[in-house]
Order: structure tokens, then C-alpha cells, then sequence
């Protein structure tokens, strides 16, 4: 395309050292989410014995528990309850993702026209280049804006979804490359990260919340009180308004390396990244020329947020300060400048 | 006692990772015997489609083109039977027309990818498909022999590989265009119109 080499310094994508790299990152927010969980099981573990061992002072009881000398009830409960709420949120986590919109499922023997058609077939071939041993559910959304999505990590829950807009205006290798995008977040099972991650983000909130209160009234019952019990109070004062702030931030930093390893392995599995860059420009041009009309239908659309991190393209953060290369750190996707550039154009 | 404990800890954790590895490797070399049979599925698949497409084809063409030479002659029938005066048999001629058109729509409704001017469209659609396919499982192929040829020569998996080396020494080749020629064959071909 002419106007990519005007405006663009056009390289081709590393994407094995893009996945590699972002494969790191997430390594490192899944960490540091597990750290903060076990962190706080422990401060409850210190919170119940110094109640229990006035006379201790608090890092003698802190050293009992690393030691195992003291053993750390509340961490293994906490532990206990994380595992069990992760189990039953992937037991039953499907069939969120299509909720309040107007949709219908395309196969190989209903699809209407050849646009449809053309549809699953890129979805198939995607499917074969990624060597995927189940094929996605494949649908359209009947709505004029320029979107996709996808959801699901297994055979009876993967699917990919595509707006009736995004499948109008794009040509056949920038669909494929769409989905290509959409396939890979399936493939390196970003629901199931990103599940993980949000039930381990509430469940840290919970916890804090009820360690706060508890310790709000819970203090000075018996008309005692103790010099280190003042410090545990201000730390736990400090987490329940400082840990919301964190867990929200991680989230979207690992929600925004999850993009950009879907963008890599859509390069990975079309061997080509211009098709991708195409179309992120067609979807980014065309809802600035639709802004107010497409905003309003986002807003008209039940249940939205389920859907945000999971686009393509995220709506909300799409301002003209992402476009001028702005933060992206409060969004769930990185800056389209940004997105562009890790797949070798790079803004001239 | 502590000293025999952590000596079995120690081979636990050994044994532990050499069963990893082993069967790390056993899963990739599984994909890329799964991948190259994918290769044939898809040039099985080629070759299923575009017979039938061929047939298709064939058979509308047939259609079309007998359909086509009974039309003119209806055609010419009830002109002269015009000119002559004969109304009834003009009549007559033109509702059989009628007839063989509407024929021609149930042909074109057993037929759906035939209808309107999407013909040409869908079939190329059909054939960018197939070929796409057929592409892309050689792609997928190509990386699990990469995934394969990497794991297999890094460190610690190389030790054990020369350990069990007929379960977990395989030498995959690349697919490729095969010789020098074939590839300079393919990178001079340009289209003539």
C-alpha cells in the first residue's frame, strides 16, 4: 500500500522474540498477583496471632510463620479458597462473552453469501496454520461498527466473533488477518489467564476489605492494646486503599501484553503483517469518521464491559490522545501507534 | 539419615525432570507426524473439490449450452409462424421458451454457487481456500519440525535424546520446493495475460 511506505518505516515482525517477550511479562504479573495473594494470607496469619500472643513482638511472630514454626492458617485457607473459586469459574465461565448483543452462528453449510462464506473459511485456514485440533464456533454480530472478539480455551468453548461492519469493509486477507489475531488470544488461552487473573484480584480486595473492617472494630475488645498492633493497622489502612489501584493496573498491563502477543501470532500464522496493519488503520479511521454514532451503539449494547478486553479494537480508550501516541497505561489495549509499531510500522 | 533424604529428594527431582523432558519431546514429535499427514489431507481435500467443482461446471455448461441452441430455435420458430400469419403456433413456441427459462431456474436453485454473477466469485473463493489450506498445513508442519529441532538440541533435552536415542531421534525434513531448479522455476514465474 502506497501510503504505508509515506508514513511508515515498514520492517518485518520478530514475533518469535515478541511472543518470548510478552510470554515473560505475563509470567511476571501472574507472580507478582500470586505474591500479593500469599502476602496477604500471611498478614492475616500475623493480624490473628498478634491478637492471640500480645506479649510477641510482631517480627518474632512474622519469623514463626515463614519458619512454619507457627502454622499459617489463613494462608492455606485463603489458598484453599482461591483454587476452588478458579475451578468454578472455569467450569462455568462459557457463554458469557455474547451477552445482549444480536448475533448467529455461520458454518460451512448455512453461510448466506460469499462474504460469509469467505468468513469461515479464513477461520479455517487459520485454524490450520495454527494446527488447532478443534474449530472454533464462528458468529456475526449484526451491529455497524468494526469489531471482533473471541472466548474460549477448549473444544466446546472456543469461538470467534465478528461485527457485521468489520466484515463489510475489510477485504479477505485483512478478515484473515483478524482472525488470525483472534485465534491466537485462543490459542495462548488469554481467557483463561485473564479469568484467572480477575478472580485473584477480587478475591485480594475481599480478603482486604474484610481484614480492614475486622480490625476496625475488632480493635481494643478487651480494653488492651499494643504497640505493633498500631503499625499492622496503618499497613492494612494503606493496602485496602493502595491494592485496588495495583490489581487494576496489573490487569491492564497483562491485558495489553496479551495484545500484542496476539498480534504477533497472527504475523506468526499469516506470515505476513501488512494485512494486520491495514485493517487496524481501516478500524481506527473508521470509528474516528463514526465516533458519535458508534459510541452510542456501544452504550445501546447490554453488557459491553464483558466484551472490552477482549476486542480487537477497544472503544473506550480510542481517543485522539491514544492516536497521538499518548499513555496507554489506564487502557486495556496498547495505543494503536504502539501496535503498529511492534509489528514493524514504525510512525515516520 | 538427613544426608539419604536429600540424595532421594535429589533423584526425585532428577527422575521427575527426565520424565518432563521425555515426554515433552514424545508430544512434539506426535505433532509433526500429525502436521505432515495434515499435508495430505489437504492435497486429498484438493483433489476432492476441485473434481467436484469440475463437475459442477461441466454439467451447467452442458445445460447451457443445449439449453441455449433449443432457445434460438424456439426463437426462430415462432418468428417465421409470426410472419406467416400463425398466431397459435407463435403462441405456443414462446410459452415453451417460457418453459425451458423456469427449467432453467430450478437448474440454477439445485445449483445455488451457479446463481447470478457470483459464479466466478465463488469459485475463486473456493480455490484461494483450498489452495490457502494446503499452504498453511505446510506452514504448520514447517514450525512443529522447528518447535521439534529446537527443543531437541537445547541443553539438558540433547542429554536426553542421546540417552534414548531411537524413541526421541527423529530427522524431520523441512517441507520444501526440493532442488535448486524447482526453486528458480517458481521465482522466475510471472503471470502472462
Amino acid at each position: 500500500m502506497a501510503n504505508f511506505s509515506k508514513n511508515f518505516k515498514v520492517q518485518s515482525t520478530d514475533w518469535r522474540q515478541a511472543l518470548k517477550s510478552n510470554q515473560r511479562r505475563t509470567l511476571i504479573v501472574i507472580g507478582v498477583f500470586i505474591l500479593i495473594y500469599v502476602l496477604l494470607g500471611l498478614l492475616i496469619d500475623l493480624f490473628i496471632n498478634a491478637e492471640k500472643y500480645p506479649q510477641v513482638p510482631l517480627s518474632v511472630i512474622t519469623q514463626a510463620l515463614i519458619t512454619l514454626h507457627l502454622i499459617p492458617y489463613a494462608t492455606l485457607i485463603t489458598t484453599l479458597v482461591a483454587i476452588i473459586s478458579l475451578w468454578v469459574t472455569y467450569a462455568f465461565a462459557d457463554k458469557l462473552m455474547l451477552l445482549g448483543t444480536e448475533y448467529h452462528e455461520i458454518t460451512a453449510e448455512n453461510s448466506q453469501n460469499l462474504s460469509e462464506k469467505q468468513l469461515y473459511n479464513t477461520v479455517e485456514e487459520m485454524k490450520v496454520a495454527a494446527g488447532l485440533r478443534y474449530m472454533p464456533k464462528v458468529f456475526i454480530i449484526d451491529a455497524d461498527y468494526m469489531n471482533a472478539f473471541a472466548s474460549g480455551y477448549s473444544e466446546k468453548s472456543a469461538m470467534v466473533a465478528i461485527t457485521r461492519g468489520l466484515l463489510e469493509k475489510l477485504d479477505r486477507a485483512e478478515i484473515q488477518a483478524v482472525m488470525a489475531h483472534e485465534l491466537s488470544h485462543i490459542r495462548h488461552m488469554d481467557i483463561k489467564l485473564t479469568l484467572t487473573a480477575s478472580v485473584l484480584a477480587n478475591l485480594t480486595l475481599m480478603i482486604i476489605d474484610i481484614l480492614f473492617y475486622g480490625i476496625l472494630f475488632g480493635q481494643n475488645r478487651d480494653g488492651r492494646s499494643r504497640e505493633g498492633g498500631n503499625w499492622l493497622f496503618i499497613i492494612i489502612l494503606i493496602l485496602r486503599y493502595l491494592l485496588p489501584l495495583i490489581t487494576v493496573l496489573l490487569m491492564l498491563f497483562l491485558s495489553r501484553t496479551r495484545e500484542y502477543m496476539a498480534d504477533a501470532g497472527a504475523v506468526e500464522l499469516t506470515r505476513d503483517n501488512e494485512p494486520l496493519a491495514r485493517a487496524l488503520l481501516k478500524i481506527q479511521g473508521d470509528y474516528d469518521q463514526n465516533r458519535l454514532q458508534y459510541s452510542t451503539e456501544y452504550k445501546q449494547t447490554p453488557h459491553e464491559e464483558v466484551r472490552r478486553a477482549a476486542y480487537i479494537f477497544d472503544p473506550t480508550a480510542a481517543g485522539l490522545s491514544a492516536k497521538q501516541g499518548g499513555s496507554d497505561f489506564f487502557s486495556t489495549h496498547p495505543n494503536i501507534v504502539k501496535r503498529l509499531a511492534a509489528i514493524g510500522f514504525k510512525l515516520k | 539419615m538427613a544426608v539419604w533424604i536429600i540424595i532421594i529428594i535429589i533423584l526425585a527431582v532428577i527422575l521427575g525432570a527426565v520424565v518432563a523432558i521425555y515426554n515433552g519431546l514424545i508430544a512434539l514429535i506426535e505433532a509433526v507426524r500429525n502436521n505432515e499427514k495434515q499435508i495430505d489431507i489437504q492435497l486429498d481435500r484438493r483433489f476432492k473439490v476441485f473434481e467436484s467443482l469440475i463437475n459442477v461446471v461441466k454439467n451447467y455448461m452442458d445445460y447451457e449450452k443445449s439449453t441455449l441452441k433449443e432457445v434460438v430455435a424456439l426463437r426462430q420458430q415462432a418468428q417465421t409462424a409470426k410472419v406467416q400469419g400463425d398466431t397459435a403456433h407463435a403462441m405456443a413456441a414462446e410459452d415453451k421458451i417460457s418453459g425451458i427459462l423456469s427449467g432453467l431456474n430450478v437448474v440454477f436453485e439445485q445449483y445455488p454457487d451457479l446463481k447470478a454473477n457470483q459464479n466466478a466469485l465463488q469459485l475463486q473463493e473456493e480455490i484461494v481456500n483450498t489452495e490457502n489450506k494446503l499452504a498453511y498445513s505446510k506452514q504448520a508442519y514447517n514450525d512443529s519440525v522447528e518447535r521439534y529441532n529446537a527443543k531437541k538440541k537445547s541443553l539438558l533435552q540433547s542429554v536426553i535424546v542421546s540417552t534414548f536415542p531411537s524413541k526421541l531421534d527423529f530427522n524431520f525434513p523441512y517441507w520444501n520446493l526440493g532442488g535448486p531448479e524447482k526453486i528458480k522455476e517458481r521465482e522466475d514465474y510471472t503471470v502472462k495475460m
